[in-house]
């Protein structure tokens, strides 16, 4: 069986030419259906870009991304798209809400590129936001709510659609350590129903909640480790 | 719709940008449906007046500068009676006033003889047409249209009813002794107005000319200019033989005192007018639509800048380009049609009271409606591809990076 994730070699120069910045070095990894992955690196190591290669937001400079075994670091513009909507639900760490539309608005918008009719898109959404225990919040718009809020409506807009694999850059950066913490509660049971979760992280403690932690510094794999104490 | 909900709520989260953007697109859509209105008007009304009343008339006219000389009221029958290929020949006396009886409308009384009536083709529908002896004894009696019945007496039925005609001051009883007949149209036009109230057309009313000069004391008894009635396809032969028996009564033969003028001219040098008057309007309202689109075109592309990062975020969550794309031009198609709307209305309202001054009532088509909206979305789409387009091919990531 092919691996749900799985990216050979792949590079990402910016500025290619005098002061290139090799921002991935011939990285290779790959991760498996309902793994729970956390990678850790500095400020600056390359994590945001290898996420957002494994988002489809971005094209390796060279290497190859495997989707579920498709090749998806060649696809044009209108496919990646396709991708990202049916394949990936994104966590960023600014929460990334459209600021004039309501919370259930925001979190409808994956539905509707998707082509979901109003009805059941709109029981996909307030489903989806009952389970980040927002089900009183749905018409309020994003300067209306708490940090902590407004990032559990992301969350909602990333699992509203069911995609299988969950993708969080820093999804608790701007957020109090309560917050923070009700956020990787949620991220944790999600994982439990089943999906796949890639967090990004600066912060050990929040790797320590993975079962595997990938650390990169420099554009490059250091380590890729178990984490046996979230195995046992 | 949930294209056409985001871009509602776009344009209306900036009202006051929205509506300076479409000020151009006011203004130039007011100005097409202001001289679509009244150039539509202007030519039922007065198109209308002069086919009616002139259409085989040739009128010759003598110049007062070059001559002191004129003809008498004899004469100018006589003239008509030389000439076998004529109905008859005609002074022509127009007086402009107010006709009273059950409404009260402006009027158009027009002195003529006994052959003025052939200056129409309609027939008679009831009574007679005023009588050699109705014009030797200047007899106040009058003949006017069906629809111009209905209008003054609210009644077809209008032989034998009598109207106070008043010109210059002077009032004097009319009485009705014929309708001319008209067409169902208006008619049923004329019922409509009456219905509504809605009273600035003229009516023409003919009469004897005796009456307009000796009743009414206007000018006229020497005869500078007449009207001759030609029969079908003989107005060239007519006007020229009309034009010499004139010149040899007068004694003015090669003097170039003499003129004709067709009708037919006339309604060609006003057609020609408005056609002028329309182009020039037509030109400042395609070069204020373009200027508005330009406008169009320069607020989209801040709207695509400023919401750069909303772009990003849509693109992320699975939104393809031509959906952005549609996104961006539904929102500059209904911003221009929103204007073209305001600018219908604003070019309605300007019609109407323009029409309150000049009499005649102003002309709404549905194909002048139906333009409108094409015109404008039209240029809400063309000028909307370019900013769309930027921010259909923005990079995700780039997109979703902005500050
Ligand atoms: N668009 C870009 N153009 C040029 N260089 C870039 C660009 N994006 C990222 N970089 C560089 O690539 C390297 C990796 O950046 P990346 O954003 O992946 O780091 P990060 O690990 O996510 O850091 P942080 O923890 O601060 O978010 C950095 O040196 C950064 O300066
Ligand atoms: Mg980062």
């Amino acid at each position: 069986m092919s691996k749900l994730v799985e990216i050979i070699n792949v590079s990402k120069i910016y500025n290619p030419g005098e002061n290139e910045v090799r921002a991935l070095d011939g990285v290779s990894l790959s991760i498996d259906k309902g793994e729970f992955v956390a990678i850790i690196g500095q400020s600056g190591s390359g994590k945001s870009t290898l996420m957002n290669i494994l988002g489809c937001l971005d094209t390796p400079t060279a290497g190859i991304y495997r989707l579920h075994g498709m090749d998806v670091s060649h696809m044009s513009d209108n496919e990646q798209s396709d991708v990202r909507n049916m394949e990936i639900g994104f966590i960023f760490q600014g929460f990334n809400l459209i600021q004039s539309l309501t919370a259930l608005e925001n979190v409808e918008l994956p539905l509707t590129y998707r082509g979901v009719a109003k009805k059941e898109r709109l029981k996909l959404s307030k489903n989806a936001l009952s389970r980040v225990g927002l089900a009183n919040r749905m018409d309020h718009k994003p300067q209306e709510m708490s940090g902590g809020q407004q990032q559990r409506v992301a969350i909602a807009r990333a699992i509203a659609q069911a995609p299988p694999i969950l993708l969080a850059d820093e999804p608790t950066g701007n957020l109090d350590s309560g917050s923070s913490r009700e956020i990787i509660e949620i991220i944790k049971r999600l994982h439990s129903e089943g999906r796949t979760v890639i967090l990004i992280t600066h912060d050990p403690g929040i790797a320590a909640q993975a079962k595997r932690i990938i650390t990169i510094s420099d554009g490059k794999i250091k380590s890729d480790v178990i984490n046996t104490a979230q195995e046992g | 719709m949930e294209y056409f909900k985001s871009a509602f709520s776009s344009i209306l989260d900036n009202k006051a940008r929205s509506l300076l953007t479409m000020l151009g697109i006011i203004i130039g859509i007011s100005s097409v449906i202001t001289i679509l209105a009244i150039g539509n008007g202007m030519k039922h009304t007065i198109g209308g007046e002069l086919d009616e009343l002139q259409s085989g008339g040739v009128t010759i006219n003598i110049d007062a500068k070059k001559t002191d000389r004129y003809l008498t009221a004899e004469e100018v029958k006589q003239i008509g009676e030389q000439i076998p290929e004529a109905y008859g020949a005609s002074p022509q006396i127009s007086g402009y006033g107010q006709a009273k009886a059950k409404n009260d409308l402006s009027a158009n009384i027009t002195g003529g003889n006994e052959t003025i009536i052939h200056s129409q083709t309609e027939k008679l529908a009831d009574g007679r047409f005023f009588t050699e002896s109705d014009v030797a004894s200047a007899s106040p009696v009058g003949v006017m249209t069906q629809s111009a019945a209905i209008l003054l007496f609210r009644s077809m039925d209008a032989v034998g009813m009598t109207f106070d005609a008043t010109i210059n001051g002077i009032t004097k009883t009319i009485t009705v002794v014929g309708l001319i007949e008209s067409d169902e149209e208006s008619i049923s036009d004329a019922w409509k107005s009456v219905s509504a109230g809605e009273l600035w057309q003229y009516i023409n009313v003919y009469t004897p000319h005796t009456l307009l000069t000796q009743g009414f004391s206007l000018p006229g008894e020497n005869i500078q200019s007449f009207t001759v009635f030609p029969e079908p396809g003989k107005q060239d032969e007519v006007a020229l033989k009309a034009k010499r028996l004139a010149e040899n009564m007068l004694g003015l033969r090669g003097q170039k005192a003499v003129s004709i003028q067709s009708f037919a001219s006339m309604l060609e040098t006003f057609n020609k007018i408005l056609n002028i008057a329309t182009m020039v309007v037509t030109l400042i309202a395609a070069i204020s639509l373009i200027v508005g689109g330009i406008g169009v075109m320069n607020i989209m592309t801040v709207s695509v800048t400023e919401r750069t990062r909303e772009i990003g975020i849509r693109k992320a969550l699975g939104a393809r380009t031509g959906s952005i794309l549609i996104q961006f031009l539904f929102e500059s198609a209904l911003l221009t049609l929103i204007g073209g709307i305001l600018g219908m209305i604003a070019g309605y309202g300007l019609t109407f009271i323009v029409s309150k001054f000049m009499n005649f009532p102003p002309k709404i088509l549905l194909s002048d409606v139906a333009l409108v909206v094409l015109i404008s979305t039209s240029i809400g789409l063309f000028f909307g591809i370019y900013p769309a387009h930027r921010a259909a091919k923005m990079s995700p990531i780039e997109a979703l990076r902005y500050e």
